[in-house]
C-alpha cells in the first residue's frame, strides 16, 4: 500500500505528491494520504471529482491531521 | 396474425423528383452541419489553464506556479506564457555577450527566482529573505522547488521573445526547463482561446 505524508506541507503540495503517488500505483489500489494542510479537504475532494479517482475516506485525527484514503479509477 | 401486404404500387419517375429535390436539400445542410462541427471542435475550449506572467515580484511569481503545479496535478494541461518582468524568474547566472543596453538591463533586473522582489514589504531586499525564512518554516515549497515541480509535471514554459529582445535576455541565459519554448502574440491568442481559463498574473 502507499502512503504519503504530507504534514507540515502546504498548497498545492499535498496535491502534488498525491497526484504523483496515484500514478505510481495499479488501477484499483489505494493511496492513503496524510496531510494537515486547513485547505486540504476541498482540495481533496475537488481533485477526485476532477481526476475521477475515488476518495474512498477522509477522516480527522485525533491530533488535528487529516487521513485520506483514494483509490485510483 | 397480421397479415402483411406486398406493395406493388411501382412509382412514376415524376413521383420521385421531390423526393429527390427533398433529399439533395437535406445532404447539403448535413454537409454545412458537418464542417461548421469541424471548425467548433477546431477552436473548442480544451481542459487546460493559460497562465500569462508578466510580475517578476517572488509573490505573484508564487501565485502563479502554485495555481500552474495544482492544476497540472489535477490533470489539466498548463500553460505559462512570460512576458516583461516575468522573464526575469526564469534567468540563470551566465556570461553572455550583450550590447550596451542589454548590459545595463542585465545588471538592473534580478537574475533569477532566488532574487525576485517582493510587491508588497520589499524592504530593500530584507523582505524577500523574510519570505524564504518563513516559507521553508511553514512548508510551502520554494519558488526553484515549484519550478522542478512544474518541469516534472509537464507544465509548458513559453517565452515572449519580444520581452527577450527587449530586455537584451539571450536564449542562453534561461534556466534549464524541458521543452521550453519562445513565442510571439499569436500563439499565445490560439492557447488561450482553446483554454477554458487563462490568468494574467
Amino acid at each position: 500500500m502507499t502512503t504519503v505524508d504530507a504534514r507540515g506541507k502546504s498548497c498545492p503540495l499535498p496535491i502534488v505528491l498525491l497526484a504523483k503517488a496515484v500514478r505510481t500505483v495499479d488501477v484499483g489500489e489505494t493511496v492513503t494520504i496524510r496531510a494537515d494542510d486547513r485547505a486540504f479537504p476541498p482540495d481533496l475532494e475537488a481533485w477526485c471529482q476532477r481526476t475521477g479517482n475515488q476518495l474512498v475516506s477522509l477522516d480527522r485525527s485525533a491530533a488535528g491531521h487529516f487521513d485520506a484514503v483514494v483509490r485510483r479509477s | 396474425m397480421l397479415a402483411i401486404e406486398k406493395d406493388t404500387h411501382q412509382p412514376a419517375p415524376d413521383d420521385l423528383a421531390p423526393i429527390r429535390r427533398v433529399l439533395d436539400e437535406h445532404r447539403a445542410a448535413l454537409e454545412g452541419l458537418a464542417s461548421r462541427v469541424d471548425r467548433l471542435a477546431q477552436t473548442a475550449a480544451e481542459d487546460r489553464l493559460s497562465l500569462v506572467v508578466f510580475s517578476g515580484d517572488l509573490d505573484r511569481q508564487l501565485a502563479a506556479f502554485v495555481m500552474a503545479t495544482g492544476a497540472a496535478a489535477s490533470g489539466m494541461h498548463v500553460s505559462m506564457f512570460f512576458t516583461f518582468w516575468g522573464t526575469t524568474a526564469l534567468r540563470r547566472r551566465a556570461r553572455v555577450k550583450k550590447d550596451l543596453w542589454g548590459r545595463m538591463f542585465g545588471s538592473l533586473l534580478p537574475r533569477g527566482a532566488s532574487q525576485l522582489p517582493l510587491s508588497q514589504l520589499n524592504l530593500g531586499g530584507i523582505g524577500p529573505a523574510m519570505m524564504r525564512h518563513l516559507m521553508r518554516r511553514k512548508g510551502v515549497c520554494s519558488l526553484e522547488e515549484l519550478i522542478a515541480t512544474a518541469a516534472e509535471l509537464d507544465v509548458n514554459i513559453n517565452v515572449c521573445t519580444m520581452s527577450m529582445d527587449l530586455m537584451g535576455l539571450e536564449r542562453d541565459e534561461l534556466i534549464e526547463y524541458p521543452n521550453l519554448g519562445y513565442c510571439g502574440a499569436a500563439s499565445f491568442v490560439d492557447i488561450a482561446a482553446r483554454s477554458r481559463t487563462t490568468l494574467f498574473v
